[in-house]
């Protein structure tokens, strides 16, 4: 199970990417992506954006959930304020193309995408990320649309990815 | 990825123009620029060209086997019957936002009007609702005696009547008149026929698999097998066919040193199929077997002929009849014997007696009734340069194995070989021809499907949708449970009881109510009566489910879906798009999963994929679901493959958006797409649909709100240069090897063009550049109407002009070439 997480800002532009791999069950945290799978993280990444703009508007809450599926990339969404969005693709460890998620698992996180679990871990996660993202742009030298640089903000996001992913 | 090695058939097809050398002699061409052939406009229009032009154009009739791909669809002329004059096609005129949250009100009306009404629907040839309309119609089996196929062989078809009439049947001349179950007329003028040779195509049935009373492990062991091989080879055929015309227009674009006409005509115009798409779903449509789980390629009528030159001709016929109802010939025998016998005299103008003609057509009509027909047609070979010839086109519903056949012996003996794009038929038969289809279609194929249609209706199906016809399934239902249970211990005896029609043959026999059901839901949608068609195959889901008659189920599922999407319909969209999900669900498993049958799911969710895309709204996410299912699946091969990833791109580029910023459009979507599918031809070396594909995928990102796609991505925006690069390096190898030819001019300035566009609009920060690159590659279009039938290449030789004129145009980058 990898997860690569973006926080996208107003124009399309990444302002912080994270890859990590999940802790839990024995995992050690690094992310499985192939070489050949970075650029298209990004590409799909990139094309949900679209189906944001068509969700958000469905909804008053800030954490919308898996949005979107390419192939066996999950992607979930949470909004925040400003039109910043942050967005986790995860890709369940099943990695055959072939086979659909099943229900066999759904207690372990990452399994089955769309299972209550999963949505609610992924929750805690962004919601952690976002009061740590909040402290950061509370910087009297950060702008709007400014790429995110803080390293202490970068730890801070490992810990919640290994703390609920 | 790294383009992969040379395979064996681009290997074939570069080899083929140094053998090829049938020079055409100036003479025949300032003739052939008469005529009204597509080809022959673009021709004429070609710029002289200096001497070395007899070298590039070495195997015109090479040129003129692909052409289907490398004219525009809207100039090619489908049929020799008096085209429609192409109406109007409003952009985006049937489709609506909806199911979505930008779709809220107003525009809901695509849904509530049949497709078929939404306008200029069915008038483009390449358009997959006007393919879908032309591949499903009646099928008319040809059944010739020895003397006809004599008298046409004389006229130079060597495969007899069947392939002198069949360009005729694309379109039926005028308007054809039907009248739906309700009695309403309706009248269509693109109605069509499809002519077979009698007992052609002819599939075996299978009736191991999903036999109810068997063991499910074994079926899927032995039965499966053979008929999935045919099968598949149907589709590694239509891949075939489709990589050579590909291959083909490659080399001649890079041979004929001007930027592809294709590509940049199809651009950024989503109602615009590819051809090659198009041409891809055409071979796998026209193929459709004449299987026992669906009756579309079962003969509806079958047509008797005899020439003037038969001794005795009524013996003739009747020798004909008993053939095609008892001989060896016969057709399997869950085809319905039953269909319309047809009988047609051809009399030969120039060496037969017209007086004795007349009267045996009398005699004939006394016979056999009605369906007769005298036809007249000269007997000679008609030559371009006879004053009345017309060329005759080649049929577009060709199958797949004979254009195969058709290229590899264009490219095996040059002696021989006989053009078959370049045949020529008098005018006067031409005429009579089209007289007699029209006729026979007319009078008497249409109104004896109607006459069929609304006596199965009465006498089957109403009785089974009516209370009784409910009781009586349930009652079956409930037998089939028993007689399983016996089955298993009977050893199969047992489930022949009376109440499953299915069980011990593997197939339904013809007098059966399901067969017959099935007959009749499949004339309903051939004259286009959807909801008819509609509601017998929806009765007859749940019966070939009951009776685990999983091929039919799958089948009946699948043109349930359809009729669903093409008739017009009140039901809210959501519901709808529920329904149709779920019956491609049941088809796509059944095929697939229960009968091992690639052919059909393939067939099955393409054409459901562009119906949905054509509902638009959230169609086009299912449209776009069903194409990954379909690539997840690996049914197809890498053409196909890549094919459909284009066409993804397309399906999200068709969904328009709310307001200024476009809320609710799919276009970071398309323009992924875009970049998968030129990934994907890089890959094969492709490189003139992978530029298509990235000059498209750059448009979509220049149109977005931030304009700036991608780049800002790091790592997805280096692979979007290096894939360029890619393509710069394929296109400048064909380029190159092309300049080295000796012609410089015009070679350089195509080949630059195209590098130009590709490094401006690298980076794309504003929409100045995007536009600029459309103009340019549309001006390259533009000019680029000579590159169709240059024949490609000739061989190597050392570079002189090269270096010196391309340094100018390219910069430094190019100096690292080594060539030269």
């Amino acid at each position: 199970m990898s997860y690569y997480f973006a926080i996208i800002g107003t124009q399309d532009n990444p302002l912080f990417e994270y890859e990590f791999g999940t802790s839990k069950q024995g995992g050690d945290g690094q992310s499985r992506f192939t070489d050949q799978a970075r650029h298209l993280n990004q590409f799909i990444l990139h094309s949900s954006l679209d189906i944001v703009e068509e969700v958000q508007w469905t909804t008053g809450q800030l954490y919308l959930k898996a949005i979107d599926r390419f192939f066996n990339n999950y992607i979930s969404c949470f909004m925040t304020g400003g039109s910043i969005k942050f967005l986790l693709l995860h890709q369940p460890p099943t990695s055959a193309i072939l086979s659909v998620p099943s229900t066999r698992n759904s207690t372990s996180i990452g399994a089955n995408p769309t299972s209550p679990q999963t949505e609610e871990a992924i929750k805690n996660f962004f919601t952690e990320v976002y009061e740590n993202y909040v402290k950061a742009i509370m910087s009297p030298f950060y702008k709007v649309n400014m790429e995110i640089k803080n390293p202490v903000f970068r730890s801070r996001v490992a810990a919640a990815g290994r703390k609920y992913l | 990825m790294q383009p992969s090695e040379d395979d064996p058939l681009t290997a074939s097809l570069q080899s083929l123009p140094m053998a090829a050398s049938s020079i055409r002699p100036p003479k025949q061409r300032l003739l052939s620029s008469d005529s009204v052939h597509p080809l022959a406009q673009s021709e004429a229009s070609l710029p002289l060209r200096p001497a070395s032009d007899h070298q590039r154009r070495s195997n015109p009739s090479a040129a003129s086997l692909f052409r289907s791909t490398l004219t525009p669809p809207g100039s090619r002329s489908a049929s020799p019957a008096p085209s429609l004059s192409s109406g109007t096609r409003s952009p985006g005129g049937g489709r609506a936002l909806s199911g979505s949250v930008f779709g809220g009100g107003g525009g809901n009306t695509a849904f509530k009007q049949s497709l078929l009404d939404t306008p200029g629907a069915a008038d483009n040839p390449g358009d997959p609702l006007n393919l879908v309309l032309r591949s499903f119609v009646p099928h008319i089996a040809i059944h010739g005696s020895q003397d006809v196929d004599e008298l046409v062989r004389e006229k130079g078809f060597s495969n007899g009547l069947w392939e002198l009439l069949r360009p005729f049947g694309e379109r039926i001349q005028g308007k054809v008149t039907i009248r739906d179950s309700n009695g309403l007329s309706r009248s269509w003028e693109d109605f069509a026929v499809r002519f077979t040779r009698f007992g052609d195509g002819v599939e075996t049935p299978d009736p191991a698999v999903g036999g109810g009373g068997r063991p499910p492990t074994t079926t899927a062991a032995n039965g499966g097998q053979s008929q999935s091989n045919s099968r598949m080879n149907l589709i590694a055929q239509v891949e075939r066919v489709v990589d050579r015309h590909l291959s083909y227009a490659e080399d001649a674009c890079m041979g004929g040193s001007l930027s592809p006409t294709t590509p940049t005509r199809q651009g950024f115009d989503i109602d615009a199929t590819s051809p090659y798409y198009a041409l891809y779903l055409r071979r796998l449509l026209s193929g459709i077997p004449l299987a026992c789980h669906e009756s579309f390629a079962h003969p509806v009528a079958a047509v008797m002929a005899i020439s003037s030159r038969n001794p005795s001709p009524i013996d003739a016929l009747r020798k004909l009849y008993v053939e095609t109802s008892q001989g060896e010939h016969r057709l399997p025998v869950w085809v319905d014997g039953d269909y319309l016998r047809y009988y047609v005299l051809v009399h030969d103008e120039e060496q037969s007696d017209i007086t004795k003609s007349m009267a045996l057509f009398e005699q004939m009509k006394r016979h056999f009734g009605l369906h007769c027909h005298l036809l007249r047609i000269r007997s000679s070979q008609s030559a371009e340069t006879d004053d009345d010839s017309i060329p005759l086109p080649r049929s577009d519903w060709m199958t797949a194995a004979e254009e195969l056949a058709d290229i590899e012996r264009s490219e095996d003996d040059q002696q021989d070989y006989e053009d078959p794009t370049a045949r020529h038929i008098f005018e006067s038969d031409a005429t009579a021809i089209r007289t007699f289809i029209r006729e026979m279609v007319t009078q008497s194929v249409v109104p004896t499907m109607e006459r069929n249609i609304s006596v199965w209706n009465d006498q089957v199906a109403s009785r089974r949708k009516g209370l009784s016809g409910k009781l009586m399934s349930f009652g079956k239902r409930w037998g089939a449970f028993g007689s399983s249970s016996r089955a298993s211990s009977g050893a199969g005896a047992g489930a022949a009881s009376a109440s499953n029609n299915y069980d011990s043959l593997g197939y339904y026999k013809p007098d059966t109510p399901e067969a017959i059901m099935r007959r009749l839901a499949d004339f309903a949608f051939m004259l286009r009566d959807w909801k008819l068609a509609m509601s017998t195959y929806e009765l007859l889901r749940t019966d070939f489910q009951n009776d685990k008659a999983w091929r039919y189920h799958a089948a009946a599922n699948e043109m349930a879906a359809l009729a669903l999407l093409i008739m017009p319909q009140s039901m809210s969209s959501k519901t709808r798009i529920d329904t149709i999900n779920q019956m491609l669900e049941q088809t796509f498993y059944s095929y697939h999963t229960r009968c091992n049958s690639p052919y059909g799911a393939v067939r099955s969710i393409i054409l459901a994929l562009e119906l949905l895309r054509l509902r638009g709204g959230s169609g086009i996410d299912e449209a776009v679901r069903w194409g990954i299912r379909l690539m997840e699946a690996r049914l197809m091969g890498p053409v196909g493959d890549s094919l459909l990833r284009e066409r993804m791109a397309i399906c999200y580029a068709s969904k328009q958006g709310a307001g200024s910023q476009a809320w609710g459009s799919r276009r970071r979507k398309s323009a992924l797409w875009s970049v998968l599918g030129a990934e994907a031809w890089i890959g094969q070396e492709k490189y003139i649909q992978a530029q298509r594909c990235l000059n498209e995928a750059r448009k979509m990102y220049s149109l977005l709100p931030a304009e700036c796609g991608v780049q800002k991505f790091v790592v997805a925006s280096d692979f979007l240069a290096q894939l360029n690069d890619q393509l710069k390096e394929g296109l400048r190898m064909d380029v190159s090897s092309q300049l080295m030819d000796g012609e410089g001019g015009d070679g350089l300035r195509g080949g630059g063009e195209s590098e130009k566009v590709d490094e401006e609009s690298e980076t794309m920060d504003d929409r100045k550049k995007a536009r600029r690159t459309s103009l340019i590659s549309s001006g390259g279009g533009a000019g680029g109407a000579g590159g169709l039938e240059t024949a490609p290449l000739t061989p190597l030789q050392p570079a002189r002009l090269l270096h010196t004129l391309k340094d100018d145009d390219v910069g430094g980058r190019d100096g690292k070439d080594g060539f030269g």
